[in-house]
């Protein structure tokens, strides 16, 4: 999917959560989603770079387009389906 | 020339590297430091000086204790092998998250965290001293010694981290996230890179090289090596993102066994390059297996995931600019302060760690059988680690739950 047609629901900010905060805020908040429903999330702690689209693929949820790094920042567009 | 300088600098950061394969690489050079400088890689016990150093500013003469007898308290940091292996691993972990372009000063936005970074720290610092030795010189680099204290670490810091994951997620510290509805308007999806940074990695890269390069030059090489050493230590664990904490706590949050599984080879490959070292000659390190180790590893596995990192967890992400993490290694030399002063004075060498013997597993079922159950014990932590993960999300599949540990936040933005 192209970003720019990407339209997310909310927004998740973590900048400056250490672990494992931002796997733990990630996943409880796409769990209360609607279908259809799009969470940007934006990190700052590299371990999270990983751990977060790592698990949010295991649980089912679909990484909309490759995460978008800006510098030390990561900006990742997770649906849930 | 150039362009294949650059291509290499890219395929090198700008992504963080494969843990299995950096789990083993520092596996392997953590064997060969010990064969060079006849010590193991560890820090926790420099951070036990550094509280030696404090207390001698306060008046207080850390000589009179004798856990600061047993760690050979004497000089500055630059006189110590530990010393410049610290100093080598906060270098090149500054110059790794510069030249990836990872650094930026991060302040934690809710209060309570700082709070968990000192109290969890402290907590660490002192158990892992209590055990004499963090997840290196008790598990990373301790289990390799053929030293059974490491194994009861192990289970301690097993056991101790499921009980952190518990009150991590009490909801008195695990706050409230930052959600919000998103603001409209189309975003910048262009990935971008800091362009400043990787030239002061390099300048940072060359100022170590410098440092070290006098060292040896003024004859003491193994100072110089050890540096060297820290400084690749430093690299490996930022661009691996190694932290041991996530090794045991991701298992009890999410089921999540990356981590745990690429340690258990790095701890493999390094039990077998160690026994090399070993058979070659140099002593092993052995400590007393007794209800010290097993505390120790309790308090610093519940320590750890309180702070949210352990001591070379701390290391590389206060060089990242994560300032919550220089508070956790400030609880760190604190917490292992408070270890060197109890260990006379509350007993707890008498009553903890002295009746119990130093059980060394070469000596106790020879050479084979020591390296088959080392190396079995890590293929069954492995193999618990890949079951464990399948079984989380079958138990929370059957309770209709993303995750097993829930952490249950609510959000009011979500009504």
């Amino acid at each position: 999917m192209n970003g720019n047609q990407i339209i997310p629901t909310y927004t998740l900010n973590l900048e400056g959560e250490p672990c494992p905060y931002p796997v733990v805020y990630s996943l409880d908040v796409l769990e209360k989603l609607a279908s259809g429903e799009i969470l940007e999330i934006i990190a700052d702690c590299p371990q999270s770079f990983q751990a977060v689209p790592e698990e949010a693929k295991r649980m089912g949820y679909v990484l909309l387009c490759e995460p978008v790094q800006e510098g030390p920042i990561i900006r990742f567009y997770i649906l849930k389906p | 020339m150039l362009s294949s300088i650059t291509s290499l600098y890219h395929k090198l950061f700008d992504k963080f590297w494969n843990p299995v394969l950096v789990t083993v690489i520092a596996g392997v050079l953590s064997a060969l430091y010990f064969g060079i400088t006849q010590t193991y890689w560890a820090v926790t016990g420099e951070f036990t000086r550094l509280a030696g150093h404090i207390m001698s500013w306060f008046g207080f003469d850390p000589h009179q204790l004798s856990y600061m007898k047993i760690m050979k308290f004497q000089g500055s940091p630059l006189d110590r092998v530990d010393g410049w292996v610290v100093s080598g691993m906060l270098l090149g972990a500054l110059m790794s998250a510069l030249l990836g372009g990872n650094f930026k000063l991060r302040f934690p936005h809710q209060k309570r965290r700082i709070v968990q970074g000192l109290v969890g720290g402290m907590i660490a610092g002192f158990g892992a001293r209590l055990a004499m030795g963090c997840n290196l010189a008790s598990f990373f680099t301790g289990i390799p010694q053929f030293s059974f204290h490491a194994w009861l670490f192990m289970l301690g810091m097993a056991t101790g981290s499921y009980v952190g994951v518990k009150a991590a997620l009490h909801p008195l510290l695990r706050g409230k996230p930052r959600l919000e509805k998103a603001s409209p308007g189309t975003r910048n999806m262009q990935s971008s890179r800091s362009r400043v940074q990787p030239v002061i990695g390099l300048l940072v890269f060359c100022i170590s090289i410098g440092l070290i390069v006098w060292e040896i030059s003024g004859g003491h090489s193994k100072l110089g090596l050890a540096g060297i050493f820290g400084v690749a230590f430093g690299l490996l664990i930022q661009r691996g993102q190694i932290c041991f904490t996530s090794a045991f706590r991701d298992l009890w949050v999410t089921g999540r066994g990356t981590m745990a599984k690429a340690l258990a080879l790095g701890i493999i490959a390094a039990t077998l390059c160690t026994a090399v070292i070993i058979y070659l000659g140099v002593p092993q390190k052995i400590a007393w297996a007794g209800p010290g180790a097993l505390i120790g590893g309790l308090l610093f596995g519940f320590g750890i995931v309180i702070a949210g990192g352990c001591e070379t967890g701390w290391m590389y992400r206060a060089m990242e600019g994560q300032i919550q993490f220089v508070i956790v290694g400030i609880g760190n030399i604190i917490g292992a302060g408070i270890l060197a002063w109890g260990w006379d004075h509350w007993g707890l060498f008498a009553s903890l760690v002295k009746p119990y013997p130093k059980i060394n597993l070469v000596s106790e079922l020879g050479w084979s059988g020591a390296i088959l159950s080392t190396v079995g014990l890590m293929l069954l932590w492995y193999a618990f680690a890949s079951y464990w993960e399948k079984h989380v999300r079958y138990k929370a599949n059957q309770k209709g739950q993303a995750v097993l540990m829930q952490a249950n936040v609510e959000m009011k933005e979500l009504s």
